[in-house]
């Protein structure tokens, strides 16, 4: 009867005792089920449990700052915006990574938007790419249609595009919370006012009214006056139409290489003239109130590290952000678009990196300009006024 | 005596130790922020005069160029439109609905919009003006208006937002004047039938009057809750576009948890405290002398 007892007591102790760490991340549906193996490879190595929990950016940013103010959090290890986990890593509410990372194994800057000083406050994960406009190859050959190499070349595109019937419009625009709508924008603003402008914008070293701004803004506008961008529609029902034929061109993150039938299908191209492309990568932080920080930190270290990164570009879609994976790991699609940011420079996502009061009035300005172009004016005042400023 | 006092005490005061901790205390500490700046030092009415003039409360470019005209002057459109709707088709809902033979479950295919989550309403309301699967553009197209995606527009966001809580709303005051109308004696029909009375008149002399404690709980209750209003915009807009179909329980929430500025979010809190103060007060009247 003791030994009996002893038996249970001890299988009581082993099961509560068992880690199980809460990742939280936003990807469901098919990114989810890429991201899935990645976890239960580190299950399978370590015995440590998972729980994924899905919780968009948007979502966290306003559950977190309340969870910790009762020194609380929703998970252990948590993807998050990198000018989030800056700001609250300085608040003290995020652990530092450093010596859980080393850092010379991650591309040159890839660490960079989540470091305060000599702090890490957050690991890169792997990235996405924001490339440029994508299209089927199947669609372009049937209509005759080739990617263009100079903006005029672009716009001829555009006009062809238009008068194919059954067409909406040539480019989809994504809608939702309005990041699809700020992506395009960015390209514009980079291919117009070069790499410089966006870390300028970003660090609020130059105006929004400024010509080098205006620049992009009136190319960008001029496409939308003529009705060459089709009405924002939810981004992932607009990617559905734009597959099926309704248009013809996406502007879309790399990740549209998993959320599609026939990857092999895809081709992307650039507005001519952009030398730098932004690379969004996914960081994740270790909140302090944590129950298993030392669980949490070799989760982190493991899921950042070559191992985790390489079975996560391995599934399509992905980026790594660490350095010696080899390329021969990447489907085929992803080497294209690997190519495509090769010599070109990486840049930080505009509102990811500015965060705070200024991304949704970014995102919802943006929204106001592709249904009302000649607002132009207005939507660049209230950008300015909710722009950080140096 | 001092037994009963006891129990009295027993039950009362944690009752009072709740209200005051999670109702006296956050009320307090909010109107108390609204006169703070970031630090903790008093500023006076300084913060009022900053929301107040912030376009994104109230706009009055938007008068001669188009929405957004503010989140103030949003919420006043909300009521100006929204209110007089909801009660005029409650009422004539209600009363085609009376003798109707089916009527009870027409009311309830009516009132389900009511019990539907408001996050849901959005969504749906998203669903209906929406240039592709909506509705109201297969309805548009009989006459041979252009679809496009109502709530994406700015001239056109917040009016979908108003009608399409319209139909969200509408069960309430409909279900309210039906048991009004239960309660309104027969025999006053009877003898206004035989003094000859026509059913305009009937309708104007007999069923208004009688139904006007109901009118005046339908109208608080739906003025408290367009002052409110904040899921349907959440979901369905944003606010937007540009700040479009904005409300000024969204700019609270943009404010505190966008901004991070709790001093500007409290002005906004203690206004639309104070609004719906007043906006109870009839009610609140209406009931005391009921009772008395």
């Amino acid at each position: 009867m003791s030994r009996l007892l002893v038996a249970v007591v001890l299988l009581l102790a082993t099961v509560l005792s068992a880690v199980t760490l809460t990742v939280i991340g936003p990807w469901a549906g098919p990114e989810m089920e890429k991201f899935m193996p990645v976890l239960q490879e580190f299950e399978k190595q370590t015995g440590i449990k998972i729980e994924y929990k899905i919780y968009r950016a948007e979502d966290l940013a306003n559950l977190l700052p309340a969870q910790f103010a009762a020194k609380k959090a929703p998970g252990d290890v948590i993807f998050m915006w990198a000018s989030f986990i800056r700001e609250y890593g300085q608040k003290g509410h995020i652990l530092t990574l450093n010596g859980v990372l080393d850092e010379t194994k991650f591309l040159p800057g890839a660490l960079d938007a989540v470091k305060v000083g000599d702090k890490l406050y957050g690991a890169a994960y792997t990235g996405k790419v924001k490339p440029g406009f994508w299209y089927r190859k199947s669609f372009f050959a049937k209509h005759g249609l080739t990617p263009p190499t100079t903006w005029n070349e672009f716009v001829e595109l555009l006009e062809k595009i238009k008068k194919i019937p059954q067409i909406k419009a040539p480019i989809a625009s994504g809608d939702g919370v309005g990041w699809p709508l700020s992506d395009v924008t960015e390209h514009f603003l980079i291919s117009f006012g070069g790499p410089e402008l966006q870390l300028d914008l970003i660090e609020g070293n130059i105006r929004w009214d400024s010509n080098l701004v205006m620049k992009g803004m009136n190319k960008l506008v001029s496409l939308l006056k003529n009705k060459y961008f089709g009405e924002p529609t939810e981004w992932t029902l607009v990617l559905k139409q734009w597959w099926n034929g309704d248009y013809a061109l996406y502007f879309m993150g790399s990740w549209i290489t998993g959320m599609v039938d026939d990857p092999d299908d895809l081709g992307v191209f650039a507005l001519p003239g952009a030398n730098g492309v932004v690379f969004g990568a996914d960081y994740a932080f270790v909140p302090k109130y944590t129950q298993y920080p030392e669980e949490a930190k070799k989760l982190i270290a493991w899921l950042c590290g070559p191992e985790g990164q390489a079975l996560q570009v391995k599934q399509g879609g992905h980026i790594a952000t660490a350095v010696g994976i080899d390329l021969s790991i990447y489907p085929p699609v992803d080497r294209e678009v690997a190519k495509i940011i090769q010599g070109v420079t990486a840049l930080p996502d505009l509102d990811d990196s500015i965060g705070g009061e200024f991304q949704p009035t970014f995102w919802d300005q943006l929204k106001l300009l592709w249904v009302a172009p000649e607002r132009l004016n207005d939507v660049i005042r209230t950008l300015q006024e909710k722009a950080p400023k140096k | 005596m001092r037994t009963k006092a006891k129990y009295v005490a027993f039950f009362v005061v944690p009752a009072f130790a709740l209200v005051a901790i999670f109702v006296v205390y956050p009320v307090a500490r909010t109107v108390v922020l609204s006169f703070l700046d970031s630090d903790g030092k008093f500023v006076g009415l300084q913060n009022y005069i900053r929301v107040l003039l912030s376009r994104e409360i109230l706009n009055l470019e938007g008068l001669s160029r188009g929405f957004p005209l503010g989140a103030l002057v949003h919420n006043l459109l909300w009521i100006a439109i929204h209110l007089p709707l909801t009660l005029a088709l409650g009422l004539v809902l209600a009363v085609l609905l009376r003798n109707v033979r089916g009527g009870a479950v027409i009311k309830s295919i009516i009132f389900l919009g009511m019990v539907m989550p408001m996050i849901v309403g959005g969504v749906m309301i998203n669903f209906i003006f929406d240039r592709n699967l909506g509705i109201f553009n297969a309805f548009l197209k009989i006459f041979g208006i252009p679809a496009k995606s109502w709530t994406a527009y700015p001239d056109s966001a917040l009016l979908a937002l108003i009608f399409g809580s319209v139909w969200l709303w509408v069960g309430f005051s409909t279900v309210l004047y039906s048991a009004g109308l239960e309660t309104i004696p027969k025999d006053l029909y009877e003898a206004a039938q035989l003094d000859g009375a026509s059913a305009l008149k009937i309708f104007t002399k007999i069923t208004i009057p009688m139904l006007r404690p109901i009118t005046i709980v339908v109208v608080t209750m739906t003025l408290l809750w367009e002052l409110k209003v904040f899921d349907i915009v959440y979901v369905a807009t944003m606010g937007g576009p540009g700040g479009a179909s904005n409300v000024l329980a969204l700019q609270m929430y943009t404010y505190a948890f966008r901004a991070m500025d709790f001093n500007r979010s409290a002005v906004v809190a203690v206004l639309l405290t104070m609004s719906t103060l007043l906006v109870s007060l009839p009610l609140l009247r209406t009931l005391r002398d009921d009772r008395t």
